[in-house]
């Protein structure tokens, strides 16, 4: 790199990095570089998948949440038709934020500003002093943006703001195979309990987002201290059992298995009744089989949405049960983040199973968790010791896990590594993002949003 | 019986100096000593916070927490502390607990009273001159035993629906 700083050094940058990852090395400077925030901004959160809510935040006509989708804060609703739309939080007449809470109820939507007024469906309804305007104000032509796709996978409701992107499906890939693993343990199936934690870590996202696709390797240091007061089993390879699985579009996820002979029970301590249903819920015996032998389930679908299935104490006295939270890394500048979290359980599982699964997830992975509080450290501390020139410049290893041989037998899709304990997933996250930020792409996808209004004005 | 004017200045300083001297537990990382002042059946409670319109509610979610502790869940996170690897918290942060408006009123039981106070909590770690602020309401139930006052119950209503720190590794 040159001396003087300037745009080189982040073309430099990227260049190393995408030369290293094939060798597994990474440059430092890529992973919190304020140079290609609004880069990444536009090429990869203006083009990818997002998650914006779960069905069940919204399960009456009328109910809404406020989310935000590549930089715009939106509204998620059900309609009173019963669909699930999310659109805008910006009027169309001056561009006030429409929703000013983060949820609640209403029919219709109303301006503080003039009043317009937009039904739950996003359809102007009503313009005050309408006789002032020179024409008829066009409900079609002014009605409230919708995001251009938004898709419901089981459940879980994702958006995307690139006119041209994939089906959602397309998009997850094999991804989608591993979260039925959660989405489909139950035929009732998933219900969010209560509101989504938020809170805001020091960090870069992508740090959040790669360690959950496959870092299974920091559970032995960064969380030793659960080893040490007996919450999980004293060997510090604890989450090293197959597989990490790797997949395409960046997505990665571990399916971590029952270190041999540790005293914990199969399909990883889910009640009776849910291990009863799993093959109505699934539909199939390969999920079945993989999950009985799973202690860990985490992963990313690339590039900010990742999950977390895992079996825990909730303190030192209690005995190992299940919890499931999926959270959002939302970008917020190149050194801060966003984090939002929210904790899933079996809509049918018993009363005292969900208490007790609830107060796991609250007390080791949630804001306040045990588990959770270490990974922040670690983060915000990464963040904060890879920038400069001499620490931004140095290669990391991400060499783990190359050369290992494939997982033979493995029941589910993808590429599965004969060892849990891997970078592969990293590497292809890095790859990806490195992919996306340095694809110009067409000219139209460059203004994306610019090209939705004005497809909706012409419509 | 009515208390006098006498009583209640007594009982609400006496109550004070509790909170204060545990507020002194806390900022110098005498966890243990702190964890002694809480009763075996207490209750810690931080609900997480959303903005709602004004007939909705003050926000405060009856499902969702970012603390729900029992006696076992406090003690976890002090024997978590004492280990080399409470990495969140080694080096501790520098916190600083400020309480004030404290209003004491009578609870159910006889020797049990409803407190609530203001928590004003400065966090400030490493080397950074950055910090971070939790402003919030204790509701404390606060029981007197036959070793003294004793915490038996606390919820603190937080003033930020986006909590304002990278982590609760503290207590509040």
């Amino acid at each position: 790199m040159s001396i003087v700083d300037n745009g080189d050094d982040v073309q430099q940058l990227i260049a190393a990095g995408k030369e290293g990852l094939a060798k597994g090395r990474l440059p430092a400077g890529l992973l919190a570089n304020p140079k290609l925030y609004d880069l990444e901004s536009e090429r990869v959160f203006g083009r990818c998948w997002q998650f914006l809510a779960h069905e069940t935040e919204v399960p009456q006509a009328g109910d809404y949440v406020v989310r935000y989708l590549a930089g715009s804060s939106v509204i998620v609703v059900r309609g009173e038709d019963g669909t699930v739309r999310a659109m805008a939080n910006s009027c169309r007449h001056r561009g006030m934020r429409l929703c000013r809470t983060e949820m609640g109820n209403t029919s219709h939507f109303r301006c503080p500003y003039h009043g317009w007024t937009y039904k739950n469906t996003g359809t102007l309804a009503g313009v005050p002093a309408r006789d002032f305007y020179p024409n008829e104000v066009d409900k079609d032509q002014w009605s409230l943006i919708p995001v251009p796709h938004v898709e419901n996978y089981h459940g879980l409701i994702f958006g995307c703001i690139d006119a041209d992107a994939p089906s959602l499906a397309d998009y997850l890939g094999d991804m989608a195979w591993y979260l039925d693993l959660m989405v489909k343990r139950s035929p009732a199936g998933l219900e969010v309990r209560g509101e989504p934690q938020r809170w805001i870590i020091d960090a870069n996202w992508k740090l959040g987002a790669e360690n959950f696709s496959g870092d299974a390797y920091h559970t032995m240091m960064t969380h030793r201290f659960s080893m040490e007061i007996g919450m999980l089993p004293p060997d510090p390879e604890v989450a090293k059992w197959p597989a990490h699985v790797s997949l395409s579009n960046g997505h990665g996820l571990g399916v971590l298995g029952v270190p041999p002979g540790a005293p914990l029970p199969p399909f990883m301590g889910y009640p009776q009744n849910i291990v009863e249903g799993l093959a109505a819920g699934y539909g199939d015996q390969d999920h079945v089989d993989v999950l009985r032998g799973t202690a860990f389930i985490h992963g990313t679908v690339f590039p900010n949405f990742s999950f977390l299935n895992v079996m825990l104490g909730k303190d030192i006295k209690s005995r190992p049960v299940p919890m499931l939270t999926m959270r959002v890394w939302r970008p917020l500048s190149h050194n801060t983040m966003e984090v939002w979290s929210w904790f899933f359980v079996e809509k049918d599982a018993p009363e005292e199973f969900k208490q007790e699964s609830y107060e796991t997830y609250v007390r080791t992975f949630g804001s306040s968790g045990t588990f959770e509080q270490d990974d922040a450290e670690v983060w915000r501390s990464i963040t904060a010791a890879t920038q400069g020139r001499l620490n931004g410049s140095q290669m990391l290893n991400f060499e783990m896990g190359m050369g290992f041989g494939e997982l033979p037998d493995w029941k589910g899709p993808g590429r599965p590594l004969a060892g849990g304990y891997a970078e592969r997933n990293q590497r292809e996250f890095w790859g990806r993002w490195l992919d996306l930020i340095t694809d110009p792409g067409s000219d139209s996808s460059q203004s994306v949003t610019l090209r939705t209004v004005d497809e909706a004005a012409a419509s | 019986m009515v208390a006098t004017v006498e009583q209640e200045l007594l009982l609400r300083s006496e109550i004070e100096n509790f909170l204060i001297e545990e507020a002194e537990l806390l900022d110098d990382g005498r966890f243990h000593e702190w964890l002694q002042l809480c009763t075996e059946d207490i209750h810690y409670i931080v609900p997480v916070r959303v903005s709602r319109e004004r007939n909705n509610g003050d926000g405060n979610s009856s499902t969702m927490n970012h603390f729900d502790d029992d006696y076992a869940g406090l003690e976890t996170r002090i024997l978590r502390l004492d280990t080399e690897y409470a990495w969140a918290e080694d080096p501790p942060s520098r916190t600083r607990h400020f309480v004030s408006n404290v209003r004491v009123r009578p609870a159910s039981g006889p020797d049990e009273y409803d407190v609530r106070s203001n928590i004003l909590v400065y966090r400030n770690r490493g080397d950074s001159s950055k910090h971070d602020l939790v402003s919030g309401e204790r509701h404390d139930r606060i029981r007197r035993s036959e070793t003294g006052l004793k915490l038996a119950g606390r919820r603190v209503v937080l003033d930020n629906a986006v909590v304002a720190t990278h982590n609760l590794a503290f207590f509040l």
